[in-house]
């Protein structure tokens, strides 16, 4: 048996030649858990992480399915998604809306996960201070738009114990229920509060302390407290930072509109307006939009030609039966997204004044500034005399205008809903179950359950 | 495989021996015996052995089956003709001096049982009454006795448990072979393939599914360079390949040089390819009547809204046949030429091939030029060398199909109302470039380039009789070209256009260490040992060229034409970073130890090791052993009375096999870097969640077999039943998106398959003119016992028609059930959970109501020959299991503008007109809520249908030219035939083909979405004559 051996000796030899190196092959062009998060860059390079997600989330994808709920488009051209929630019966197949319900939740993530390792960054304390304001501000962002899109807004029932949406505020990957819609704005509110205290009043393109105070104003006129909601704008505003663009656009290229307090940024080379672009663009050759205005907006809105803002509409194909209402806000290659602007927190004041019938000079001065660009002249102004309830009306009338495919118009429709001031959105009841988006299948769980179907029919 | 453990090879070895003292031998006016062996089909014998025991002299034939053998004068002198795997034949002569004999013809049968067949098995080779694990194999003849799309199409109906569905008449198209059912949700479903000892690269997803077609791995290897192939079916025969087994091991392996004399073969086959069914669309008045009535049912007045700005007289102008505009009838040809020879001291084979294979789907071709050397040599009785390498190039122009149109766009969105041309003569592009195929496939390039080259080296040393030391090493190259250029205008731009490269290689390399022992422990008892260590790393990665701004890109927006046509496009743009896409590893230890008693107990024990870098820290390693067990009964003395019994054998095994066709590194909580991130800044994020327990999906299989030979072999067969329980099935579940993230790989699911497969093969007729019939037919039962608790909706997985439920087989039709349609208004009428009829859809009445597993499958084959001729046919057939057919829910629903409207196929006219009509599909609409959803082409079990079919696979007749008429042309053998393929089908299915592998985004579709039909191309019918000549 001596020629048995020597195979021994080759195999022994084999097994035992350093068999772990050979099995742990790092993959290239990834990171590995234990190398990421390490210096203060990293740390820098993590939050930008999530302005991304912010970016991927505003291009259009939230603003788009918000309006399509609204009464101000027609039903969509070729996209049977967008048709669903044109629709009012979406399905939790619908990989649109699931595509874009994930998105918050990414940030959320991150944020969290930024939180929580911030003090172990290595950047300065003003910075972890100011770092950890900014992801705040971000998950309470992010709650806040999953909140208003994906459950009965606030008011749906007296003391907002309706199924809101899940509060996220650990990186631990647990699956739980949903939070109600009063525990979801408490975080909200919470989280932008610390913000608003932690961030500084300039920090380039990124979330600022009027950022926060911006998205306070508009979380408190969405709960209808139009004290709260105008003592934020007048913070903003007495920051002198911002200014109202001399057009009607905002959108821009290349540079941030003056009237931005917070903007989503898109470059040549990454296009972050797309969804918004690609789906309301109406001056390419061959043009067959997919979001067009509804006839209603456009009799609203698009007659008066005095106002620069109807130009924003053209009436194509008339009185054929491929009639349409082309929307022209959007017809650029890219554009910076003002996601938080003056015009909207000066209309948000001029509304909350109006209803509280205080300081209405300073509410009919938010709305004829908005007026005198609209018009280029003051032919259209309030006069100083007027009573609140034709400032809340005026306030009312511009903001459906001005923010046309931002995704404002159906939040504005429900807040008035639970106000009791409106019955129904597009004929349908205003809080029917196919006025909230659908979740995605894959959040049913056990301890999840998703939005009634049926719709609103 | 060299192994020499098996009493086959060593026998060839002393024929060889015996023929060359035999040489030597000869002199001049000596007594000679002479004759012609013949094999089987009346052609000669090359290389058969001549021997006169008695005087210790023999001979070989020659490449005519023509023997001279000089001998010393005798009476009654016994003359054996052997021939490896044909049973030996005697004659008994008497010689005179001075006097030749000769035999006349002597026609050698093939050993019918087989039983001293060599059989590959893993690491080794045994011979056929050894083995006590499953496993069929299939010769050369089998595989390559049809055109198709790539050469394990081939298997279809010959190999009992074996599934295989061809994926459809796109050229180069890949099939789907499942082995004893489906065991995996996510992971590959696929058997391992290894040729000649590497586990080759087999990914269909390199290329993803781009214009609906998965990249085939298997098409560039070339079906005549292919000796033979075994199936491993259970787990005494795949453990050896432990963690990777689960799904059954196709062994391939290349030709070796045979016979002492320089052979060439040359072959040729040309041929035609149409599809097996014309797909039937409406033309444009008929298609603008439907579109009217559902307008008019709708209540609507006045003109129909045209797609594409048409008015309704510009629509009745046009009449354009798209079907037409994307089929003809494709051309094939194939080239082979092959040289072998062997010596005592080597073997070589080397062989080029050129193929051309023009599918029905105009401009869509494969191309594969090939070439392969092999070769052994032997340095002395105990060293030997083999060596093996083969360099293919195989080209694919490519179209679209499917759902990326062409073929597809003409079944679905390419509107008989829209014209080919503008009247200019350039193409009209108003409805979209993808509704015009005819503009996508003149002005858009897509080639696919692949190199693939699959070589080893062995060196065996045997220090003796018993022991063989083997150290082999295998390296598989595969580099992947793909190519695309569009022009501008398909996007509305101003560019002359965009071009795409995408190259890719993949580096797979192995290497293993046997050492196998024969030990003898005394005349009854029988040991073999065999213990082995094996490494292989594989690397996939990508190449791209820097843009200068700090990414990178693999597309020039502004080009002429590819970047093989486009020199200033290519000279611009070095292709100069390399982005890795995947990389993994395996360690593996095993060993085997085979019992004998008496030859005919027969004991096995296998056990593999497996460590991977797939595999998460806490699960490195993985342990695959199998224990089987088998008894010739027909051995013992209590059956030779039985005289019509001449061969039985049981066996029996239990065993643990692996499956790891899983990606590498899904284990790993990854971050990844964006360096231009937002704003221009980088970003950093996390990619995954770590999960350390990661592992692969772990098989117990229990397999029962008999095998049996009756009437001397005219009758052989097999039996068997298995069960295969297969727990920590991974799933790549869709986790809840507020976690934030949106997959995740676990190992949470149980599946069960069991069933019992036959194989009879019978020699009805043997006398002149000669009868073969092989039967096979085998059932599979599949169910999910367990998801781990996640919802049926919880696998994430491309197009992913069908859904995990519990209780139900993997790939379960999870449908609203659709009742009738109601006679009075045309609504379609559904079943909710309870079963009382709803005119509302929604997803929450889905039940299972079928699956897509068959419930047998099988084939059927017989075989005439008489004189230079034969003749064959085989038919394949499945039973049970249900097609979905997902494109006619579009075909026959609902014609909505803003949704998309789709041409209709014949079947639309069963609609519901008017009240009181009975009718199976629902009346016209513009409205999706008509249709008792705002959703548009909904899901039901009316596009379900039976996929059951027989189909006519292979028809072949052939004839093999005499002897004396070649010879006249310096010739050794001609044989020339005509073959068909897929010339009938018999099915319920109302589609286009009931044989339907649909394209796929990945594995889970793979697995989950065989007999999902959506615009798939029907399969092939071919004509082809073939020649083969031999000289």
């Amino acid at each position: 048996m001596k020629s048995l051996r020597f195979p021994f000796v080759v195999f022994a030899g084999l097994a035992l030649s350093s068999c772990e190196n050979f099995l742990d092959v790092p993959p290239q062009g990834v990171l590995l858990e234990q190398d990421a998060l390490q210096t203060p860059e990293d740390h820098e390079e993590l939050l930008n992480s999530c302005y991304d997600v912010a970016a991927n989330t505003y291009n259009g994808r939230l603003q788009n399915l918000f309006e399509l709920l609204s009464d101000n488009l027609a039903a969509p051209n070729n996209n049977s998604d967008y048709n669903e929630v044109y629709n009012r019966n979406m399905l939790f197949f619908n990989s649109t809306i699931g595509g874009t319900y994930g998105e918050p939740y990414i940030i959320i993530y991150r944020s969290n996960t930024l939180i929580e390792r911030i003090s172990g960054s290595g950047l300065t304390p003003e910075r972890q201070t100011s770092m950890s304001g900014e992801a705040h501000f971000l998950r309470g962002m992010a709650h806040f738009e999953l909140v208003r899109g994906w459950a009965q807004p606030f008011g749906f029932t007296s003391d907002n114990s309706h199924a809101g949406i899940q509060i996220k505020t650990t990186s631990e990957p647990v699956l739980g229920g949903r939070n109600s819609v009063a525990e979801v704005y408490n975080q909200v509110l919470a989280d932008l509060l610390r913000a608003e205290s932690e961030l500084p009043d300039n920090n380039g393109v990124y979330a600022t302390k009027s950022a926060a105070q911006a998205l306070l104003a508009k979380v408190y006129f969405q709960m209808n407290d139009y004290a709260k909601a105008a003592e934020y704008v007048d913070k903003v505003i007495a920051t002198g930072l911002y200014a109202l663009e001399d057009s009607t656009d905002r959108f821009l290229q290349n540079v941030v509109s003056s009237e931005a307090i917070f903007s989503t940024i898109s470059r040549f080379e990454d296009q972050r307006s797309g969804t918004l672009g690609g789906n309301y663009r109406s001056d390419l050759s061959n043009a067959n939009p997919t979001l067009r205005a509804s006839l209603d907006f456009y009799n609203t809105y698009g007659l008066d030609t005095t106002d620069l803002r109807s130009r924003w509409l053209e009436l194509r194909n008339a009185g054929q039966p491929n009639q349409y209402v082309a929307v022209t806000k959007f017809n650029k290659d890219y554009f910076n997204i003002p996601v938080l602007h003056l015009t909207d927190i000066k209309l948000i004041r001029a509304e909350s004044l109006g209803r509280l019938n205080q300081n209405l000079a300073t509410a009919i001065q938010d709305i004829n500034d908005i007026r005198e660009r609209a018009y280029g002249n003051n032919s259209r102004n309030l006069n100083g005399g007027v009573g609140a309830a034709t400032v809340v009306e005026a306030a009312r009338y511009e903001r459906r205008i001005e923010m046309l495919g931002e995704g404002d118009r159906v939040q504005d429709l429900k807040r008035l809903g639970a106000l009791g001031e409106i019955t129904e959105i597009r004929n349908a009841p205003w809080n029917c179950p196919g006025m909230v988006l659908q979740f995605p299948i894959v959040e049913q769980t056990d301890l999840f359950e998703l939005n009634e179907t049926g719709g609103c029919n | 495989m060299m192994n020499r453990y098996s009493g086959g090879i060593p026998s060839l070895w002393k024929a060889w021996g015996l023929a060359a003292t035999m040489g030597i031998a000869y002199t001049a006016s000596a007594q000679v015996i002479k004759g012609k062996v013949l094999d089987e089909t009346n052609l000669g014998l090359p290389g058969a052995s001549v021997v006169v025991a008695a005087q210790g002299t023999g001979g070989t034939t020659d490449n005519g089956g023509n023997f001279a053998v000089t001998v010393r004068p005798a009476d009654n002198l016994v003359v054996e003709i052997r021939y490896l795997g044909y049973t030996t034949q005697k004659r008994t002569v008497s010689v005179a001096k001075g006097q030749t004999v000769d035999l006349g013809t002597i026609k050698l049968a093939p050993e019918q049982n087989n039983l001293d067949e060599v059989v590959v098995v893993g690491y080794g080779v045994q011979r056929r009454r050894e083995v006590t694990g499953s496993i069929v194999k299939l010769d050369a003849k089998k595989l390559d006795d049809m055109p198709t799309p790539s050469f394990e199409s081939a298997i279809q109906g010959k190999a009992a448990g074996v599934q295989v569905i061809t994926g459809s008449g796109v050229a180069g198209s890949g099939s789907l072979i499942r082995v004893r059912g489906v065991a995996s949700v996510s992971s590959g479903g696929d058997p391992l393939y290894v040729v000649d000892g590497i586990p080759i690269t087999q990914d269909y997803f390199i290329t993803g599914n781009g214009g609906a077609f998965n990249n085939n791995p298997l098409a560039s290897l070339n079906p005549n360079d292919i000796e033979n192939i075994e199936i491993l079916k259970d787990a005494a025969s795949t453990s050896i390949y432990g963690s990777r087994g689960a799904n059954g091991v196709i062994l391939i392996t290349t030709k070796r040089g045979k016979g002492d004399k320089l052979t060439w073969n040359f072959s040729t086959r040309l041929g035609t390819a149409d599809p097996t069914r014309r797909p039937e669309m409406l033309n444009s008045s008929e298609w603008l009547q439907l579109y009217k009535e559902a307008w008019t049912n709708d209540g609507k007045v006045g003109v129909p809204e045209l797609p594409a700005n048409l008015t309704w007289e510009e629509a009745q102008a046009t009449n354009t046949d798209w079907v037409d505009q994307t089929i003809t009838t494709g051309f094939k040809q194939r080239y082979d030429l092959s040289v072998q020879k062997a010596t005592k001291k080597y073997n070589v084979y080397g062989g080029v091939s050129y193929d051309l294979n023009d599918s029905y789907l105009r401009g869509n071709s494969y191309e594969r030029l090939s070439g392969r050397v092999n070769g052994d040599y032997k340095f002395s009785d105990k060293l030997s060398l083999g060596l093996g390498t083969s360099l293919a190039r195989g080209r694919n122009n490519r179209v679209d199909n499917a759902w990326s149109g062409g073929l597809g766009a003409a079944m679905s969105t390419a509107l008989p109302i829209y014209p080919i041309y503008n009247p200019d003569g350039t193409f009209w592009l108003d409805a979209g470039a993808n509704n015009n195929p005819v503009a996508v496939r003149e002005l858009k390039t897509w080639r696919v380039q692949e190199l693939r080259s699959i070589s080893n080296a062995s060196l065996t040393y045997n220090p003796n009789k018993l022991l063989t030391l083997k150290a082999s090493g295998a390296y598989d190259y595969m580099n992947l070209v793909e190519d695309v250029f569009e022009p501008g205008s398909f996007s509305n731009q101003a560019t002359s256009g965009t071009a795409t490269r995408t190259p890719r290689h993949v580096r797979n390399w192995n290497a293993n260490a046997t050492a196998a022992y024969l030990h003898r422990l005394d005349s009854s008892n029988v040991f073999t040992y065999l213990v082995g260590t094996e490494l292989q790393s594989y690397y996939r990665f990508r190449e791209a060229f820097s843009t200068g701004n700090g990414t990178t890109s693999n597309s020039i927006q502004d080009a002429t034409g590819t970047f093989y046509q486009d020199d200033a496009v290519r000279n611009d743009n070095p292709f100069d970073t390399i982005i890795p896409e995947e990389r993994y590893t395996f360690a593996s230890w095993f060993g085997r130890v085979n019992y004998a008693y008496q030859d005919k107990y027969l004991a096995q024990l296998v056990l593999r090791a497996d460590g991977s870098s797939k595999f998460g820290p806490n699960k490195r390693i993985g342990f695959f052993p199998s224990l089987s067990a088998g008894w010739i009964m027909s051995e013992e003395d209590f059956l030779r009375p039985v005289q019509w019994l001449n061969y039985l054998k049981l066996k029996a095994s239990i065993g643990y096999t692996g499956n790891a066709a899983f990606p590498g590194d899904q284990w790993r909580g990854t971050w990844g870097r964006g360096t231009v991130g937002y704003n221009g800044a980088p970003i950093l994020y996390p990619i995954n969640y770590e999960n350390p327990n990661l592992q692969w999906e772990n098989s117990r299989v229990i397999d029962f077999g008999v095998e049996f030979g009756m009437f001397r072999d005219r009758v052989t067969g097999e039996i068997a039943y298995y069960d295969r329980f297969s727990d920590q099935i991974l799933l790549s579940i869709s986790v809840p998106r507020s976690t934030g993230f949106s997959n995740y790989w676990d190992n949470v699911a149980e599946i069960v398959n069991r069933g019992f497969e036959f194989s009879i093969k019978t020699r009805n007729l043997v006398g002149d003119l000669g009868w073969t019939t092989e039967f096979n037919i085998a059932s599979n039962y599949n169910e999910l016992l367990s998801i781990g608790g996640y919802s049926a909706d919880a696998v994430g997985g491309g197009t992913n028609d069908t859904r995990v439920v519990v209780g139900e087989p993997v790939g379960t039709n999870y449908l609203v059930r659709f009742s009738h349609v109601d006679p009075e208004n045309g609504r379609p009428v559904y079943l909710d959970l309870n079963g009382n009829p709803t005119y509302e859809w929604t997803p929450d009445n889905r039940v299972p109501v079928g699956d897509v597993l068959p419930d047998a499958v099988g084939g059927i084959n017989n075989t005439f020959t008489y004189g230079g001729f034969d003749f064959s046919f085989l038919f394949a057939f499945v039973i049970g299991g249900d097609i979905y057919d997902s494109s006619s829910k579009r075909q026959l629903g609902v014609m909505s503008l803003g949704d998309g409207l789709w041409n209709s196929t014949p079947h639309i006219y069963d609609r519901w007109q008017q009240p009181g009509d009975q009718s199976k599909y629902p009346k016209l609409t513009t409205l999706n809520s008509e249709l008792g959803s705002t959703t548009p082409w909904i899901n039901t079990n009316l596009w379900l249908h039976d996929g059951s079919y027989l189909r006519l696979r292979n028809v072949q007749l052939g004839y093999n030219l005499p002897t004396e008429t070649v010879n006249r042309w310096k010739l050794d053998r001609m044989r020339v035939y005509v073959v068909a393929t897929n010339l009938l089908t018999f099915t319920k299915f109302p589609g286009l083909d009931p044989e339907i592998a649909r394209d796929f985004e990945n594995a889970t579709d793979r697995n989950m979405s065989p007999n999902i039909t959506y615009l798939t191309a029907p399969q092939e019918r071919t004509f082809s004559l073939g020649i083969d000549i031999s000289f």
